[in-house]
């Protein structure tokens, strides 16, 4: 319960206190008929007569069982008279009118204006208010909005906000925060002498205009809709074309598609179109195929029929839920919301806006059965170009490497002909010979089982070392061709309505299932909104999108996703901006970003929330006016030095925000920096994931029998991408990521850890990544610093930390330098201990 | 049992939640953030001042700095902590035999199958899921291809394909028919490993580090060692720390070289050098620190070095076999091709409890490849095969701890992600070679050690071996091994998107009959 609410529940008790109906009179009588289901532990519908505040805040099924003032109106009343059904108590006579008068007089007495307003009035399930701008006494330090609520509440706690930070750091926070990658040490001078009064606003237009700042944002929106390109368990097959996603991702930040729009195109991209005359419907756009993929990203394994429908339709309504709603409606699969009002009920009528979801049968031969993809045009400009080439190349080289495996097998296959004529020749008596004529399974499998890998057979080896690993090698090339032109195929890991009757099946039932097994359907339900947040549980109107009904079932999720992308719904915004706010802040507003129910923190500041909520909604959904917004703000251009001791007594988790909070890089942005300081960073945005090598040995030890299960080592200049772009493989992180706290990709994370471990400096320290890139980054100095040491330094620092060192860095480190046993191994070791530094991996 | 069970059930009433910090002391209302597994202090300067120069007095080993530098976040998330029970075991090793090892060839004695063999078998009341179907339709029942024997003073029947195993019956306590929520190896082992089927979920060696921290902070707290020949189905999620901080990730230890990836410095680089660098590093940290005063995050980073450079010496000491006397390496099997795989593995294991590991977990078999127990063809075959490469290494294991003392201590804990089935896999053709199918009704599980009642079981299969009677949940095992190693599983628990998590979702039992 919010503090909000616990008060005035208090007070309207408070306010009944002296009148002392419910201890006396009330409580008893409910105490006696309604406990066995309705106490403490049972809770029956989430409802407790245990106390007057309980009864008054109500269950999950119709919320607050009593209107202060009004006993016609008040649920306990209409339930137990059986004008709301079923009657209470269950089974049992009605209760005799003198006890109703009773209840019915204590709701009499109840303050209207103290008691807690209806249940579904959980702050976050009622509509933000457009908040008025605080008044504070300083009236020079608010730039914006922004500001002015932050500056209030500080000011109610007698705190001051911090000066502002430097330029240097102004423009390393900027940079990290709008586009992921650290500031050129020529920025950053550029930047410091720029004295005309718009240099901030200027920088801040240039980097939210910078087409990676897509690929920065994308990164926490991936996180958020559990994205991999593999399905994880067993084999953990790739998903091949689920890359298209990601880039419509950085898209969708580049070009500040409103996030209205970017929600509808991700629950029901497939359902914009309409048909208005006979026709039938036209194909949805190969964008709004590509934004479906949101739905398909759950884990997934072998289908089990009915039951993994089930599975991934649930999946389906409880991300669709945590991520855009910041409701943990899953929690309600198998029981009434333990905390929210959320009834199981609700989750299924949610659930049923998905019942006609479509997904293509697996292709032939994936043995995994993860279900195949939909048709989408490459649509980014250049990218059909780009794929149709790489097709022919891929094809080409697939040709050309598999008459040379065949060529080649053919000779080993010769050798193993005669080897087992050799073999049933001594055999002579019964069981060899039968087999026939080996066949190219039977030569892998020769290969595989041949004698100096010393498994079985104990004969001297048939093929010799370097026959076996050509073997490898090529079907090994070959795997890897193929799985290249599967992911440039023009498709996208989505889904779509399902066919019509009468070409299709009519629209399935959604059922309310008994504690969520798959196989007890009980009640059967139609598609509604979540009503806590409606306030009532009628089933939704759905959109039609022909007039001939020849479409029902298309249209639903659309439905759906247009009641959550509205300004109406009261989380969505609120939700949204919370998220940058987090992104930007280390912490929301709300701390816990995907629970915004009753058991999640309560906001920090509720009206800026607010506020910046509806300015989100009024300004067309723009994220990069929120961006902007934010980052323009006096808030975020506060030191991140702790300049108060009082403020550290008060405030020590700084959630007033008195200062900038000071986070760590993410492992991904830790790799990018690296790789940009090194002079290596890869500027190629988009297309097929990469995969950087594996540390020696990881490889072979996570290999397995499956061959498509293998990492495939990219060479060249695009392993040196973005970590945007490393392949996800959900049973194996690049250990670099893994360590510094990626996410599991098993289920949508709204905010990371910030793990400390020894294991970090092994890595960053020992690791062959960041000595390779220590290496570049030497070199880079040499060519830029020429022979004079103290110029080395001074470049070193200026590349690695976008800053000159002090006098005294510059003593210490040219101290360090002398005593090295050669010139390059002091160079390589000031540069690996700068990527070392706290400096490097924490923004102030 | 059953009757027992059923009142630890109706006693079970809602747990509180607690996180560690509620049962340090912490606010209640601190525990409602997510996560915060904290011990809450009140100022994490006063711990940390002045540390700039070293560790000072803190063996600090991995900080949770938790995006928020200031605030009350754990100093040192792996620091041992003072369990919520009483329990002997302190360390735990589990060994985990990947595919679904066959409960009808191993532990689970069903001579009545004899009767039956090439026929159908009777459907059990009440079962549902794959196997139920199966038996609906024609198939052919299959008896353990080898003899049973009894075993001491509990006269524990064990199949012959495990003398050595066999002679520590005593000393065990068994779990039978244990039922999984999924038929296949990939949800399965989650389910296992994780207590969810799901991926995403913490596993639990996890848990166990989230909830008692580890002894000795110059090496991981948790310690995952697989087959040399491959990695388990899932992969790296059988060790993951889903929604738990990465300080409680497994850490992989190689099958050869240095056993932590990235543990040796770079080949180019002198012990003198990287010494150099370290003061060169400490000195620029210490600089930058100057300038942002009372940031313990920061200093929590140059103590993971110190450590990081302490772990380049603990860790290669405690893989070097060659401290081990001949008797002992011959003991584990090390001398032979079939059981020096394993034999290394637990050999390992034990050195790591020496060490104060809080808990290894020990993987037998490579996904389902030919080298698991997945025998869905050719029990006869592969069954000995698998069984002689565990068998004395897993008895050494056991008599080895107990020689030195470390039996008490240390939880051993035997499990697969399966039974299998006690009919044939083909069910028309005739099988020259033939082999069995999944069955999640018919876990079988072995502890060891600690607080176990040595000796004792708990459940039973039906006389066929198809499933449970009663059938344990596998959250009561999850329930059992907490227990055992002094935690409540309704008290280690986890705020996460809304609920708080546990080990065992929405609570085990534990099988009281198991523990002493």
């Amino acid at each position: 319960m919010s503090i909000r609410r616990l008060i005035l529940v208090l007070a309207a008790i408070a306010g009944t206190a002296a009148a002392g109906t419910f201890e006396d009179a009330v409580g008893p009588l409910l105490e006696s008929n309604c406990l066995p289901c309705h106490g403490q532990s049972a809770r029956t519908s989430g409802f407790s007569v245990e106390d007057a505040e309980s009864v008054i805040v109500g269950g999950a099924r119709h919320g607050p069982a009593v209107r202060a003032g009004n006993p016609a109106g008040s649920i306990i009343v209409r339930v137990l008279r059986g004008e709301l059904g079923p009657r209470m108590p269950l089974g049992n006579p009605a209760l005799p009118e003198a006890d109703m008068a009773a209840i019915e007089n204590w709701i009499r007495q109840l303050d209207p204006r103290t008691a807690p307003v209806p249940d579904r009035t959980h702050w976050a399930f009622v509509q933000p208010r457009r908040e008025e701008l605080p008044a504070t006494s300083d009236v020079q330090w608010a730039r914006n909005g922004i500001d002015s609520f932050i500056l209030a509440k500080l000011e109610e706690t007698g705190l001051d906000p911090a000066r502002e930070a430097s330029r240097e750091t102004l423009i390393r926070r900027l940079y990290f925060d709008l586009i992921g990658l650290p500031p050129p040490w020529e920025e950053v001078r550029a930047f410091v002498r720029d004295s005309s009064p718009d240099a901030y606003d200027n920088l801040v237009d240039r980097l939210l205009g910078d087409p990676r700042h897509g690929e920065r944002w994308a990164r926490h929106w991936l996180d958020l809709a559990r994205y991999a390109d593999t399905s994880g368990y067993e084999g953990d097959p790739e998903n091949y074309h689920t890359w298209r996603y990601r880039d419509y991702v950085a898209d969708a930040f580049n070009h500040d598609k409103p996030y209205d729009q970017f929600i509808k195109e991700q629950i029901a991209g497939d359902e914009f179109v309409r048909s208005l005359s006979a026709e039938p419907l036209p194909a949805p756009g190969p964008e709004h195929v590509v934004a479906l993929t949101f739905l398909r990203l759950a884990p997934f394994t072998e289908p089990r029929g009915e039951r993994s429908r089930h599975e991934l339709l649930s999946e389906m309504t409880s991300t669709v839920s945590s991520v855009f709603l910041g409701l943990t409606a899953g929690c309600a699969q198998c029981h009434d919301h333990k905390y929210d009002p959320i009834p199981t009920r609700d989750f299924y009528r949610l659930k049923a806006f998905f019942a006609t979801v479509y997904i293509a049968p697996a292709r032939s031969g994936d043995i995994f059965q993860i279900g195949g993809p939909q048709p989408a045009e490459f649509y980014r400009p250049g990218e059909k170009e780009w794929a149709d080439e790489q097709r022919e190349q891929y094809q080409n080289e697939l040709k050309a490497t598999e008459t040379e495996f065949e060529a080649f097998q053919e000779a080993l296959l010769a050798k193993l002909k005669s080897a087992k004529r050799e073999e049933s020749r001594k055999a002579s008596e019964a069981e060899a010979g039968e087999e026939g004529e080996p066949t190219l399974r039977d030569l892998a499998k020769a290969i595989k089982e041949d004698g100096a890998d010393g498994s079985g057979s104990g004969q001297s080896a048939l093929f010799s070392a370097d026959e076996k690993r050509r073997h490898a090698s090529f079907r090994r090339r070959i795997r890897v061709l193929k799985d290249q032109i599967l992911r440039v195929e023009p498709s996208a890991m989505s889904l779509r309505t399902m066919d019509p009757p009468p070409y299709g099946p009519s629209v399935p039932t959604t059922y309310v299932l008994n504690r969520g097994q798959w196989d007890q359907p009980t009640e059967p339900v139609e598609p509604g909104f979540l009503s806590a947040v409606s306030g009532h549980s009628r089933p939704a109107e759905l959109i039609q999108v022909d007039r001939y009904q020849r479409h029902p079932g298309h249209g639903r999720r659309m439905t759906l996703a247009n009641w959550i992308a509205s300004p109406e719904n009261p989380l969505t915004a609120r939700v949204m901006v919370n998220r940058l706010w987090q992104y930007r802040f280390g912490r929301g507003i709300v701390e816990t970003s995907s629970d915004f129910g009753k058991n999640g923190a309560p906001p920090t500041h509720p009206e800026l929330l607010d506020w910046l909520a509806v300015r989100f909604a009024d300004e067309e959904w723009s994220l990069k006016a929120l961006h902007r917004l934010m980052v323009t703000s006096s808030t975020y251009r506060q030191a991140s030095r702790r300049h108060d001791s009082r403020a550290q007594e008060t405030d020590a988790e700084n959630r007033l925000l008195w200062r900038f909070p000071r986070q760590r890089l993410e492992g991904e942005l830790i790799r990018d920096s690296v790789l940009a300081v090194s002079g290596r960073l890869s500027p190629s945005q988009g297309g097929p994931p990469i995969s950087p090598p594996l540390p020696a040995g990881l490889e072979n030890e996570l290999d397995s029998q499956y061959e498509n299960n293998f990492w495939e080592s990219s060479d060249g200049e695009e392993v040196h991408k973005r970590s945007l772009y490393v392949f996800q493989r959900r049973s194996l992180s690049l250990p670099i990521l893994q360590i510094f706290d990626a996410p599991a990709l098993a289920a949508s994370c709204e905010r990371r850890r910030t793990s400390v471990t020894p294991l970090q400096a092994l890595s960053l320290y020992d690791g062959e990544f960041v000595n390779e890139e220590a290496r570049h980054l030497a070199k880079r100095v040499r060519d830029q610093g020429g022979g004079g040491r103290a110029s080395q330094i001074r470049h070193a620092f200026q590349l690695a930390l976008s800053r000159s060192p002090s006098a005294e860095e510059s003593a210490q480190v040219m101290e360090f330098l002398a005593e090295a046993g050669s010139e390059e191994e002091g160079l390589v070791g000031l540069c690996r201990v700068l990527l070392n530094s706290n400096e490097f991996v924490y923004v102030n | 049992m059953s009757t027992e069970r059923e009142n630890d059930r109706k006693k079970g009433t809602e747990p509180v939640p607690h996180t560690i910090a509620a049962f340090q002391g912490g606010s209640g209302a601190a525990a409602l953030r997510e996560g915060s597994p904290v011990p809450l202090l009140r100022s994490r300067r006063d711990f940390l001042c002045g540390a700039w120069n070293g560790i000072g007095g803190l063996a600090l080993a991995n900080i949770l700095a938790d995006d928020l530098e200031a605030g009350p976040a754990a100093l040192n998330p792996l620091a041992p902590r003072e369990p919520h029970l009483r329990r002997k075991a302190k360390h735990c090793i589990f060994l985990f035999m990947g595919g679904g090892v066959s409960h009808i060839e191993s532990f689970d004695y069903k001579p009545a199958l004899q009767k039956y063999a090439g026929e159908r078998l009777p459907r059990p009341e009440g079962l549902t899921g794959e196997v139920a179907t199966a038996l609906d339709a024609p198939h052919i029942a299959m008896p353990s291809l080898w003899d049973f024997n009894r075993h001491g003073e509990s006269g524990r029947h064990v199949c012959s394909l495990f003398p050595h195993l066999a002679q520590h019956v005593d000393e065990m306590a068994f779990a039978f028919g244990i039922r999984l929520d999924n038929n296949n190896h990939g949800p399965a082992t989650l389910h296992l490993n994780t207590g969810s089927q799901f991926p995403g979920s913490p596993s639990v060696g996890s848990w166990i580090g989230y909830g008692l921290g580890t002894p000795n902070q110059n090496l991981p707290g948790y310690v995952v060692i697989q087959d040399p020949r491959g990695g388990p189905v899932n992969g790296s999620a059988v060790w993951g720390n889903g929604y738990l901080p990465a300080s409680y990730q497994g850490v992989r230890f190689r099958s050869s070289g240095p056993p932590i990836l990235d543990l040796e410095r770079p080949a180019d680089l002198s012990r003198e050098q990287q010494r150099r660098e370290f003061d060169l590093l400490k000195w620029l940290n210490a600089k930058h620190g100057e300038r942002q005063p009372g940031a313990s995050e920061l200093e929590a980073r140059i103590n993971a070095y110190e450590l990081a450079f302490r772990m380049q010496a603990a860790a290669p000491e405690v893989v070097d076999l060659g401290r081990e006397s001949a008797a002992t390496r011959k003991l584990y099997g090390l001398d032979h091709p079939d059981t020096a795989g394993f034999g290394r593995q637990c050999l390992l294991a034990r050195r790591l409890v020496e060490k104060g590991v809080r808990y290894t977990l020990l993987i037998h078999g490579e996904r389902i490849g030919q080298s698991s127990w997945d025998h869905h063809t050719d029990v006869k075959g592969r069954m000995p095969r698998n069984a002689v490469e565990v068998d004395k290494p897993v008895s050494a294991l056991l008599t080895d701890l107990k020689s030195r003392g470390l039996l008490e201590e240390t939880l051993v804990v035997w499990a697969s992600e399966m039974g299998r089935t006690p009919y044939v896999q083909q069910n028309n053709t005739p099988d020259p070679k033939p082999g069995r199918d999944h069955n999640q009704n018919a876990l079988v599980m072995w502890m060891a050690g600690g607080d176990v009642k040595g000796g004792s079981k708990v459940g039973a299969t039906d006389e066929f071996g198809i499933g449970g009677i009663d059938p344990i949940p596998l959250h009561d095992v999850h329930a059992t091994i907490l227990d055992l190693l002094g935690l409540d599983d309704k008290r280690l628990t986890y705020l996460h998107q809304g609920r708080y998590r546990k080990l065992t979702d929405i609570g085990g039992h534990v099988l009281r009959q198991l523990i002493a």
